[in-house]
């Protein structure tokens, strides 16, 4: 007679198989229903949190959060989602220093200030660290001196008075990262990196990712364009 | 126009999202209790009025066995529901945002914590594969309860829900660190702590010799 079942057939197949089979239907409906995104600090990742005390020229010192300003309703090519250009500097990094007059001129030509710029705005926030090296004791009447520019401070930015730095006052927050939470949690490699972020919170490009970029071609490639609009119209 | 256009996935969304989470929660809390309850001591009271109707809970196996497989289920589908809810954070959407202290969406969301620190994985799929675990544990001997192996399920079972211990106070401990209760989290610990007191008390009763009574 001919056998229509298993004599080796255990209970616990029975059960492995049922249970391994709501596992998977568990699976199917998270792949089915969500597109989840990475956070990290790639080009295409979630950013990371980025939190703490800034400063902003007036008030004081307050709670900063950048996730208010990320628009989740935000698609490609809308132009009045504004971006975030963000600069992880310390006051007393030489090329930091050097780098403020680029930065005040950036933050002139895209801050939505300038009519011959016809983009989406993009908001400059720089994240002041001090990094673990000799002579770089930073505080923050520190980064007050360095983004204010105030003349004859007597604090020093690199050897130099904060007030002789290169560049403009700047008009953007400065956010206070002395004990380098924020640099760690970005995995921050060096001074001045710098990040331009989409409106929804993904970032669009990073300097460490692009060596030989700078900040100004990567806003001019990226940014969201009015002309680029009427154009593909 | 293409607001008008039908997409499975946009249906989906509307009808969980219109939901109010603390409400769908409720589906999960419930079951969980239940099970809960089941296995305990007192749960005679619920089980009795209902053996009539389920003759599997007359007896005190059965009973433990119920409860476990109820708790495992409900484990499981809290813990995928939370992988669901950390996957759409990361899109950027809201799901049980809040400025209470009850806001799983930053708890679920937020980066730093939502994966175990060794190999990167989201605490809800850790969640799901350990309840799927607990189910396979309680569900095999509960079909063969007097088979040889039945004994090595039960302590095991015991030995992993009570490490599920360890795990639920690291979470909790972010979720003091961040000053917010995740719910949907709370829910998937209470059935962690359930299933400890389900295997525990089946591996117990299997080694009292009153494996087999009638009730």
């Amino acid at each position: 007679m001919k056998h229509i079942y298993d004599d080796e057939a255990d209970i616990r197949t029975k059960a492995a198989i049922r249970v391994m089979s709501l596992f998977f239907v568990g699976l199917i409906i998270i792949a089915a229903t969500t597109s989840p995104v990475a956070t990290g600090t790639k080009a295409g990742e979630r950013a990371p949190a980025l939190e703490g005390k800034f400063y902003n020229g007036s008030g004081g010192w307050t709670e900063f959060n950048l996730e208010s300003y990320w628009d989740s309703n935000w698609v490609e090519g809308d132009a009045s989602g504004q971006w975030v250009a963000l600069e992880f500097m310390d006051t007393d990094c030489p090329y930091c220093v050097r780098s403020a007059e680029d930065m005040s001129q950036n933050a002139a030509d895209f801050d939505g200030s300038n009519p011959q710029w016809d983009g989406a705005i993009v908001n400059f926030i720089a994240s002041a660290t001090q990094l673990d090296i000799q002579g770089h004791d930073s505080s923050r009447a520190e980064i007050e001196a360095f983004r204010d520019k105030t003349p004859d401070s007597g604090i020093s930015c690199a050897s130099s008075d904060c007030g002789s730095r290169p560049g403009a006052a700047h008009a953007f927050p400065y956010i206070d990262d002395l004990d380098q939470d924020n640099m760690k949690k970005w995995k921050v490699g060096g001074t001045p990196s710098y990040y331009l972020i989409q409106p929804d919170g993904i970032i669009a490009w990073s300097s460490s990712e692009n060596p030989g970029e700078d900040l100004r071609d990567a806003i001019l490639a990226l940014v969201t364009r009015e002309s680029a609009q009427t154009d593909g119209a | 126009m293409q607001s008008l256009l039908w997409s499975p996935e946009r249906v989906h969304k509307r009808m969980v999202l219109e939901m109010d989470s603390n409400i769908q929660l409720m589906l999960y809390l419930i079951p969980t209790l239940i099970g809960f309850f089941l296995v305990l001591p007192i749960g005679k009271i619920l089980a009795n009025p209902l053996s009539q109707r389920f003759p599997s809970i007359a007896t005190e196996r059965g009973r433990l066995f119920f409860g476990l497989i109820l708790t495992g289920v409900a484990g499981f589908a809290v813990s995928i529901q939370t992988l669901w809810i950390s996957s759409k954070v990361s899109e950027g959407g809201n799901f049980c945002a809040s400025n209470t202290v009850f806001s799983c969406d930053d708890v679920i969301g937020n980066a730093n914590y939502n994966v175990d620190p060794i190999f990167g994985l989201p605490w809800g799929g850790i969640g799901a594969t350990a309840f799927c675990v607990f189910l396979y544990l309680a569900y095999s001997s509960s079909l063969e309860p007097n088979s040889e192996w039945v004994d090595n399920y039960l302590k095991l079972g015991t030995a992993l829900t009570f490490g599920g211990f360890f795990v639920i106070a690291l979470l909790i401990s972010y979720e003091l660190e961040m000053e917010k209760i995740c719910q949907y989290c709370t829910t998937a610990h209470i059935a962690n702590v359930a299933a400890f007191v389900g295997f525990y008390r089946l591996m117990k009763l299997n080694e009292s010799g009153e494996w087999n009574q009638d009730s």
